[in-house]
């Protein structure tokens, strides 16, 4: 599995990539540190699109609901699924964010075990997706 | 009303008045004709009773006649021819008379004829009696005789002579009858109309005195309504003003000029000297609208700005009304106003509405940025504690390992009050949008969020069906959520919780500790349940921020789930109140308006 | 104008691999739901090739037996879960032994090993989806969905369908008709 998180914060990236290294299933994880250097690389010709994208939505320059907007604009791009990663939201806001096309809402949680837990649940289930021929469209998860 | 206002027209009266006089005009005439016909009723008599004398007269003179014939037979005395011929003269002299008199009646001219015949032949024969008795001595049997025959012919006369006088009387009774009839009614009639046209006149004295008196009291009452405009005017400051369309004339009142800072009657009353003193920006502005007001009929308010003297400036509203007054003549009134004072005030007030406005945005951004940038900082605080215990616990003495697990506790402690104050932060109203909401939608979303919790506890909950409301839906959702969330939370371990939530219309908020509001009607939602219950003298203090009634080790939580609660109710314009008897449940009243 | 159309995976499947066999001139024969004989003999290019051009249709060629068995165990429960309660879900571990004549331990293993996920919460995915499914497709209230799924009452269904996806049926379906109405219609 191919995973890109963009996050601006450095704690963050870096607990995130500790926590991919411990779960059992494979992955590759690429990150970047704000919303324009993903759109940067996204955008760029046959640049390898993730199975997964992780944004987190207080990014300097390009925040994540701009990401968001704009990735689901672009043809090539509108197909893969996207988790929302952010500190706690209302519920308002949460279903506001799947309304404009995010697949998973993760709210970032207090410790590192939890972190484990719910990114190999987001992942497995995101394979599921990939592998048994489930409506993508369907495909939303909040945690 | 209708019909007296038909009498009290003027048309009405008019015409009134018109019939009076024509009843007036009436009844002269039928006197007069009442009178003329009393004259030809006397005349009447007077003749009728002189044919009659006339008559007797005929037959006195006839026995006159008849005397001094038989006396002259007798004695050959010629003084008895004196009243012979005499009477013959007299009687002729009178017939012609009479006969003139009683033209009219035929009968009678005929009996006059009759009885002239008789008489002519009577005298006839007496002439020649004496004739005869002249020549001869006198014959006893034709003296006799000529006795009878006079005895008979007087007597036949006599006759026709009553029946000329009966004839007489009863044409005279038959004209009498007539007249009397008409004589009789006449005055019936006039008398009628004597009074008909005595009302009419009273009538109208009394309606014409009573005008003047509500004319007088009108005037009156005028002048002192025209007494308290005027001061009204000056306490206000405005005046009302007159414009006659017809021949553009304007009318001022005297608080006008007085606005404008100028003595009394200081200028002619015209548009272009009150235009004058507007403010040159506002000018045209003013006879925009000044076309518009006589264009249409509804009133128009115009805001304008004054320059008086040594450029004082003053703030003026105009307000112009077309109108027709009663006589049909097309007119504008209006009053100008100086509203300067209340300008300024209310511009100082729109200043402090807008620094308070800014002010709150201020409190409530902070209040929310606060509690969100406080989670990062924390969110590390704890997810490096975990990485620590997880990684290097082992390595820990047992006071290290005690020590981070009472960090982590109040990491969690913070972490809950943190989130807890964002909830909170989240209930403001500014710019949530109220839409008419199912409530049951609302209650059943509510039950889904907590189907687990449900599940658990196996509770049972029941509700009446709940009305269709304006409201904040996301936020009803939170209020339905947290209270049922706290009756499973505070239910009686070992029994099954029963939440029954009960839906009926209010008449106004009997709570004693808020005030009416203009609302008055309201439903009132309640959320009973069979749980622990609390002691009601802490019914109040519940709804406070962070307010307890357990020990965090009973009960965790961190009490602002009731104040949430309450800010929601209270961004609905409604109440909330709970009554409660320890371990005999709880309920929740909340009060929505309709 | 918006389309919506359901679709029959198995004959859609079935009908590619017969179209890409044929491109190839194999003869084949379906045996199987998913499983094909290929008459003449087949080189590994060949092979390459056939897979290929399949993985452009999201098709696989499932490489060796675990595989195939792991496929077998999701489409009996897929199979299970859509047909609406005409078939028992009460134990689906009995019910995959007794189908697949493997112990269910066995089965249970390899499918964790190969999928890295439960049987269990396969089966739970599986409703879930068709759940989704139901709910925005078909007007059918919650009571229903959960009756037709064999779920014991709507609580439990809600329950776990909060669960699995963090939200509740109602918060779900509202965002899916949230989002139709907000997404442009090429979506």
């Amino acid at each position: 599995m191919f995973i890109i998180l963009a996050d601006d914060d450095e704690d963050d990236r870096q607990f995130f990539k500790d926590a991919f290294n411990e779960i059992k299933i494979k992955t590759m994880v690429h990150v970047v540190n704000d919303g324009a250097a993903l759109m940067n690389y996204l955008t760029k010709e046959n640049s390898q699109l993730p199975h997964l994208l992780f944004l987190d939505l207080n990014m300097p320059l390009k925040n994540g609901m701009e990401c968001l907007k704009e990735i689901k604009s672009i043809e090539r791009l509108k197909d893969i699924s996207i988790a929302i990663y952010s500190t706690s939201a209302s519920e308002e806001d949460i279903e506001e964010t799947f309304v404009k096309g995010a697949n998973v809402y993760i709210k970032k949680p207090d410790d590192f075990i939890t972190l484990k837990k719910i990114l190999s649940k987001v992942i497995s289930v995101n394979l599921q997706y990939h592998t048994s021929g489930l409506d993508r469209d369907n495909f939303l998860l909040s945690i | 009303m209708e019909i007296k206002e038909v009498f009290t027209t003027s048309f009405f009266l008019k015409s009134i008045f018109v019939a009076a006089l024509f009843g007036l005009i009436f009844i002269s005439g039928v006197t007069y004709k009442h009178t003329v016909d009393l004259e030809g009723s006397s005349n009447l008599v007077v003749r009728s009773y002189k044919v009659q004398i006339g008559l007797e007269q005929i037959i006195s003179l006839l026995k006159d006649a008849e005397a001094g014939r038989r006396g002259f037979i007798l004695t050959r005395d010629s003084s008895f021819l004196f009243p012979f011929f005499n009477a013959k003269e007299k009687i002729f002299a009178s017939f012609s008379e009479l006969k003139e008199l009683t033209f009219e009646n035929l009968k009678q001219q005929v009996y006059f004829d009759t009885l002239f015949n008789l008489v002519y032949a009577r005298f006839t024969v007496m002439a020649r009696s004496l004739e005869e008795n002249n020549l001869y001595p006198l014959n006893a049997s034709q003296f006799n005789n000529s006795m009878v025959l006079a005895q008979d012919e007087m007597t036949l006369i006599r006759w026709q002579i009553d029946r000329m006088i009966r004839l007489e009387s009863s044409y005279l009774e038959e004209q009498q009858h007539r007249y009397e009839q008409e004589l009789n009614f006449t005055p019936f009639i006039n008398l009628l109309l004597l009074f008909f046209t005595l009302v009419v006149f009273i009538f109208s004295y009394y309606k014409i005195n009573k005008d003047l008196e509500n004319q007088k009291k009108v005037n009156e009452e005028l002048i002192i309504s025209n007494e308290s405009i005027k001061h009204a005017e000056e306490i206000g400051d405005f005046s009302t003003w007159q414009w006659d369309l017809e021949n553009s004339k304007f009318t001022f009142s005297e608080n006008q000029y007085r606005l404008l800072g100028c003595e009394l009657n200081a200028f002619e009353p015209t548009i272009e000297n009150f235009l004058e003193f507007v403010h040159p920006n506002d000018r045209s502005y003013m006879i925009n609208v000044g076309d518009q007001v006589i264009a249409k009929k509804k009133p128009s308010t115009i805001f304008f700005r004054v320059l008086l003297k040594e450029n004082r400036l003053r703030y003026f509203k105009l307000i112009g009304k077309r109108l027709t007054d009663i006589q049909g003549k097309k007119i504008i009134i209006g009053i100008t106003m100086d509203i300067t004072e209340q300008k300024l005030s209310s511009s100082i007030l729109e200043e402090r509405n807008r620094q308070l406005e800014l002010s709150n945005k201020e409190l409530a951004s902070f209040n929310h940025i606060a509690s969100h940038d406080l989670q990062e900082p924390l969110r590390k605080i704890q997810t490096f504690i975990s990485r620590i215990t997880e990684k290097e616990m082992a390595n820990m003495s047992p006071a290290g390992k005690e020590y981070f697990s009472k960090i982590q506790t109040s990491a969690k402690r913070m972490r809950v009050l943190i989130d807890d104050l964002l909830a909170f932060s989240r209930m403001n109203k500014i710019e949530k949008v109220f839409e008419d909401t199912d409530l049951n939608v609302l209650l059943d979303n509510a039950r889904q969020e907590l189907a687990q919790a449900i599940e658990e506890h196996k509770a049972l909950i029941s509700s009446d069906p709940l009305p269709v409301l304006s409201v904040i839906p996301f936020q009803i959702q939170q209020l339905f959520t947290n209270l049922i969330s706290n009756s499973l939370k505070y239910s009686k371990p070992g029994v099954v919780p029963i939440i029954k939530i009960q839906c009926e219309k209010a008449a106004f908020n009997l709570n004693s500790n808020t005030h009416p509001d203009t609302h008055h009607r309201y439903y009132k939602i309640s959320f009973i349940d069979n749980g622990l219950g609390f002691d009601q003298k802490y019914a109040e203090n519940i709804f406070l921020l962070f307010y307890r009634l357990h020990q965090d080790s009973e009960y965790p939580g961190t009490g602002i789930g009731l104040s949430i609660c309450k800010k929601i109710v209270e961004n609905h314009y409604g109440f909330i109140s709970a009554s409660s008897k320890v371990n005999e449940g709880a309920t929740f009243n909340i009060l929505l308006p309709e | 104008m918006k389309l919506y159309f359901k679709y029959d995976r198995m004959v859609a499947c079935n009908t590619l691999v017969g179209e890409q066999l044929n491109k190839l001139g194999l003869s084949y024969e379906l045996v199987g739901p998913v499983e094909v004989e290929i008459k003449d003999p087949v080189t590994e290019d060949k092979l390459k090739e056939l897979n290929t051009a399949l993985n452009r249709y999201g098709i696989e060629i499932v490489e060796n037996q675990k595989s195939v068995l792991v496929q077998k165990i999701k489409d009996t429960i897929t199979e299970v879960v859509y047909s609406d309660g005409e078939l028992p879900v009460s134990k689906i571990s009995a019910y995959l032994a007794d189908k697949l004549k493997y112990n269910y331990g066995y089965l249970s293993n390899l499918f964790s090993d190969v999928t890295y996920t439960s049987i269990e919460n396969f089966t739970i995915l599986q409703k879930i989806e068709r759940a989704k499914q139901l709910i925005t497709t078909d007007d059918l209230t919650f009571t229903e969905i959960a009756w037709r799924l064999n779920y014991s009452s709507v609580a439990h269904f809600s329950t776990q369908f909060k669960n699995a996806t963090g939200l509740t049926p109602s918060a779900f379906q509202r965002i899916i008709s949230k989002r139709q109405n907000t997404l442009p219609p090429d979506k």
